[in-house]
């Protein structure tokens, strides 16, 4: 089987999986990285949102054969690898005392949209909101997901 | 640089009689996961190996065994002052997790910021004398405020705290009620001495109490009621290392993709393994036959017992990784016998459901749900007969369902987001037939449940398919589709209602509705929303005539958010609504006056939720508002529940296109342990309502679902979000903390769809509305 290789949160890894494997399940699955989730696995409710060379993707929809090289973010690395332009710290901080999450599952996926968009815009509107963070959140967080999200953008990048 | 091939080593290869190839223990387990996490090669992913303010470990499940520093099997102290509590309810995103350790510290006087939390072990209530069940019932929702179970939280906290008062009294060699305890400090109040809870944890868990604690006067608490802390486990989540089921790793576990028979109820008649066994990765494809379950003749100890928990047949391909087993699957040819229920489609359906209320409605037919004086007797001239149906839906869960186990010849050990660990734990020991000293069950965070998880038969599913590759861990994972088309759906039903209006009052003299249920399951066929209702009960209609029928149909029916409730709610409010406008009085009104002779609080929701979103004012052509109101639990009993009232505006355009605007709530749940818990819980049970009646409805073909993904069942996002104001001053401070929930999902829907007749004058009595024509222009 062949070896792929590429980056997730800054480190190098080589997989030997399937090329047609999704880099979702190569998260889950192969590199124990089980942060970001399984919801849909057709690119429809964005549980599995990651960063892919900088931009938001829904990891289910990734073949591995397609990112040889890449550079990897996910959940596990908001804090700490996604650029300070994102405020994941922020994003995390706030997502707590705003108790934004109910079951949580959906949120590692609305993070990485929400940081992704601040990455880009830095003071997002309503509209951008919803045209960015298009996931789909069954407990019905979106209030406070948009609530979060202007606050962090509001807030000093300083944590 | 390394390889991170999971599987280098060679496959141990499972044996029925091999014992021992994955011993495993807790302390294992979270070393293990750590290393699985890659925390030997990415840096980030060893967070999952950390602990974080508010969890107690990488695991989110408490051992079997009684550690070291427990005072109970409730309550452990470190010496570091860490408290950690072991929850025995779910955590479905209610935030009861977070409640229960809410309410054991309200008595307990430790610092909230030392409070951890993670799932008891329901294996030690089996083996300890009902250590968590005995006065509190374990299973879903929010029911983390139920006094009974509310108080037995609290007397944990309070037993627990006066034996450290004594422990710290014997150190002192002083009299214990000279010692006070408070923010997890004990201080010997004459000498101004202090010892902190880790000081003396050890000592406290040697003492016995001659007697139990009396509780505080709840007037007196100063955390319950006052703060609104947030959910103990969000840093988790939002760091990625909260274990939900489908997290769980356990070494050398391998994966399932899960087939049912797509007519429910069918058989599996043959499937050609050999045409998949040689792809990349796989192991075994296993035969699911309900009629091998090995049974257990032990009485089980269940909420809703397990009768109803048999497996559908099914096949599965057991592989290295998930995508392999799923690609496998998707290659591997099978046959079907569907069996009787293919029959059945939508059109079908309709025409058997008006056949068996046709037959409820002639006189004696149907049984009785609700009767007072005698319908016959009504004179009014003006005669409203409407009728409603609500279709199939599905709870759609965002986690998948799933569960991971690793069964032996004489031990299974099973990992699962459940919403009900005691009625999970009997569903593994009867799959697998075991004995409760044999059978772990470990809790996980769970993504939603909404009902889905409250039976287990995804437990027994994976125990079934684990059973037949012993001694390896097996985790089998739900598809989206396997979700959507093997469902346990909430409950179709069809109303059909009629009132004759009093000439002058306009109200009701007499109502009659008779309520079909489709499905064969009496424990989803509820007639909360119906039979309960004040307007039916408090004697305001001398005569009412309530009734039920029911078509039996293969597909399953479930649990689904306030069962019943939910569909029921909608057809009562909206017939209200019909009402109110053929007696020509307004619908507010029309309801205050119904409520006459009922509980003040239910007219103070209607009106303050009116007033909040604008009632009475003029709103520009293609708008406008519409009201409901409605309970759960239990609505016809006074003073109980969580009374609910929305109100919502909406715009339709010309050609149809419906924009719900605002919606403004009130309601009256009694007391609120945890205010931002109960806001955070309404908010999302109308959201949850409003999807329900815009876009859920399955559509049955050759007696299968035919929707499969999120494509075909649209779901409402971020964008599609109305402005929602719940507002609080309704509340009557009654000695009660209700759920919330459940009723939230009521009121929101019938309230759309009066405001879409306020706007255009286009009833509708079905959902989901978005297969309504609303034109207007």
């Amino acid at each position: 089987m062949a070896i792929t290789r590429l980056k997730v949160n800054g480190k190098p890894v080589a997989v030997e999986a399937d090329p047609s494997t999704p880099l979702l399940w190569v998260l889950r699955d192969h590199l124990g990285m089980t942060g970001t989730k399984f919801g849909c696995g057709i690119a429809q409710c964005g549980a599995c949102t990651v960063h892919l060379n900088g931009d938001a993707v829904r990891s289910c929809q990734v073949p591995l054969a397609t990112i040889s090289g890449a550079n990897v973010v996910t959940i596990e690395g908001l804090a700490s690898h996604a650029g300070a332009a994102a405020k994941g710290p922020i994003l995390q901080r706030l997502w707590a005392e705003m108790n934004v999450p109910q079951c949580g599952y959906c949120q590692a996926g609305m993070l990485m949209a929400a940081s992704n968009l601040l990455k880009h815009k830095p003071k997002p509107s309503d509209a951008d909101i919803d045209e960015a963070v298009s996931n789909i959140c069954r407990c019905g967080t979106y209030d406070r997901i948009r609530a979060a999200i202007h606050k962090a953008a509001d807030s000093a990048m300083k944590v | 640089m390394v390889s991170l091939r999971r599987f280098d080593r060679p496959h141990p290869n499972p044996s029925p009689e091999g014992e021992g190839l994955f011993e495993l223990n807790r302390r294992d387990f979270v070393v293990s996961a750590a290393a699985l996490g890659g925390g030997m090669v990415l840096a980030v992913s060893s967070a999952q190996a950390k602990v974080a303010a508010g969890a107690k470990s990488a695991v989110p499940w408490g051992p079997e065994v009684a550690a070291g520093n427990e005072l109970t099997a409730w309550v452990a102290i470190g010496a570091d002052d860490s408290v950690t509590i072991r929850v025995p309810t779910p955590e479905s995103g209610n935030g009861a997790m977070t409640q229960i350790a809410m309410n054991v510290t309200e008595e307990l006087g430790c610092a909230w910021r030392n409070v951890r939390v993670e799932f008891a072990a329901i294996q030690r209530d089996a083996l300890e004398n009902k250590v968590y069940t005995a006065g509190f019932l374990p299973f879903f929702s929010g029911h983390a405020t139920d006094k009974g179970r509310m108080n037995r939280c609290l007397q944990v906290g309070a037993s627990a705290r006066e034996r450290l008062k004594s422990a710290a009294a014997a150190r002192w060699n002083v009299p214990v009620a000279d010692v006070s305890a408070a923010e997890s400090v004990l201080r010997h109040v004459a000498s101004g001495r202090t010892l902190r809870y880790g000081d003396v944890a050890l000592d406290a868990a040697k003492i016995t109490l001659a007697a139990e604690p009396k509780l505080k006067d709840p007037a007196t608490w100063n955390f319950i009621g006052k703060a609104a802390p947030p959910k103990l486990h969000i840093p988790q989540i939002a760091n990625g290392t909260a274990v939900y089921g489908v997290d769980v790793q356990v070494p050398g576990m391998v994966y399932a993709a899960l087939m049912q028979s797509p007519v429910q109820g069918g058989k599996l008649v043959s499937f050609d393994a050999a045409k998949v066994m040689k792809m990349a990765g796989v192991r075994a494809v296993v035969a699911v036959d309900p009629a091998k379950t090995a049974g257990t003749k032990l009485k089980n100890r269940t909420s809703f017992g397990i009768a109803e928990t048999a497996a559908q047949h099914a096949v599965a391909v057991i592989a290295d990784h998930f995508w392999q087993a799923k690609l496998a699957l998707e290659a591997l040819p099978v046959v079907w016998d569907a069996g009787a229920g293919a029959q059945w489609d939508d059109a079908g359906l309709a025409k058997g459901v008006a056949g068996v209320l046709d037959s409820a409605m002639r006189a004696g037919g149907g049984s009785k749900a609700l009767k007072a004086g005698d319908v016959t007797l009504a004179t009014g001239k003006r005669v409203v007969e409407r009728e409603y149906a609500t279709p199939y839906c599905d709870n759609a869960v965002m986690e998948p369902l799933n569960a991971t186990a690793l069964v032996k010849a004489n031990s299974a050990e099973v990992w699962c987001p459940t919403q009900d660990m005691m009625q999970a734990f009997w569903v593994a020991i009867d799959e697998c037939g075991l004995s409760p000293e044999q059978v772990k069950l470990h809790q996980t965070y769970m993504g939603g449940g909404f009902g889905r998880r409250t039976q287990a038969e995804e437990v027994r599913m994976v125990v079934a398919i684990a059973r037949q590759y012993p001694n390896v861990p097996v985790k089998v994972i739900w598809t989206r589709e396997e979700m959507f088309r093997q469902g346990r759906y909430r409950t179709p039903i069809t109303t059909r209602y009629k009132a004759v209006l009093d000439d002058a009052s306009g109200l009701p003299q007499a109502v009659s509705g008779t309520a079909a249920f489709t499905g064969t399951r009496p424990l989803f066929q509820l007639n909360q929303g119906y039979a309960d209702v004040p307007y039916f009960t408090s004697g305001i209609i001398p005569h009412v005539d309530l009734r039920n029928t029911r078509l039996p149909v293969h597909i399953l029916n479930g649990a689904y958010r306030g069962p019943c409730y939910n569909a029921h709610t909608f057809m009562a409010e909206t017939f209200v609504d019909e009402c109110a406008h053929e007696a020509g009085i307004d619908p507010l009104e029309y309801r205050l006056r119904l409520l006459t002779k009922w509980d003040a609080v239910w007219s103070d929701c209607l009106r303050l939720a009116g007033q909040k979103a604008g009632w009475g004012k003029a709103l520009p052509k293609g708008e406008g508002l519409g009201i409901a109101i409605t309970s759960w639990p239990t609505a016809s009993m006074r003073n109980s529940s969580t009374v609910i009232c929305a109100a919502v505006r909406v715009a339709v355009s010309p050609s149809g296109e419906l924009q719900v605007k605002t919606i403004d709530v009130a309601l009256d749940c009694g007391r609120m342990a945890n205010k931002d818990a109960v806001l955070s819980a309404v908010e999302g049970g109308i959201i949850f309502g409003l999807n329900m009646t815009l876009n859920e409805g399955l559509t049955v073909k050759d007696g299968a679902i035919v929707e499969g993904n999120f494509d075909e069942a649209p779901m409402l996002r971020m964008a599609d979000m109305p402005k929602l104001r719940v507002h609080f001053e309704a509340m009557t401070g009654q000695d009660r903390m209700d759920i919330v929930g459940e009723s939230a999902v009521g009121p929101v829907g019938p309230a759309v769809g009066n405001a879409i007749f306020a706007a255009t004058g286009k009833r509708v009595r079905t959902t989901p509305f978005r297969k309504a024509d609303l034109s207007w222009g």
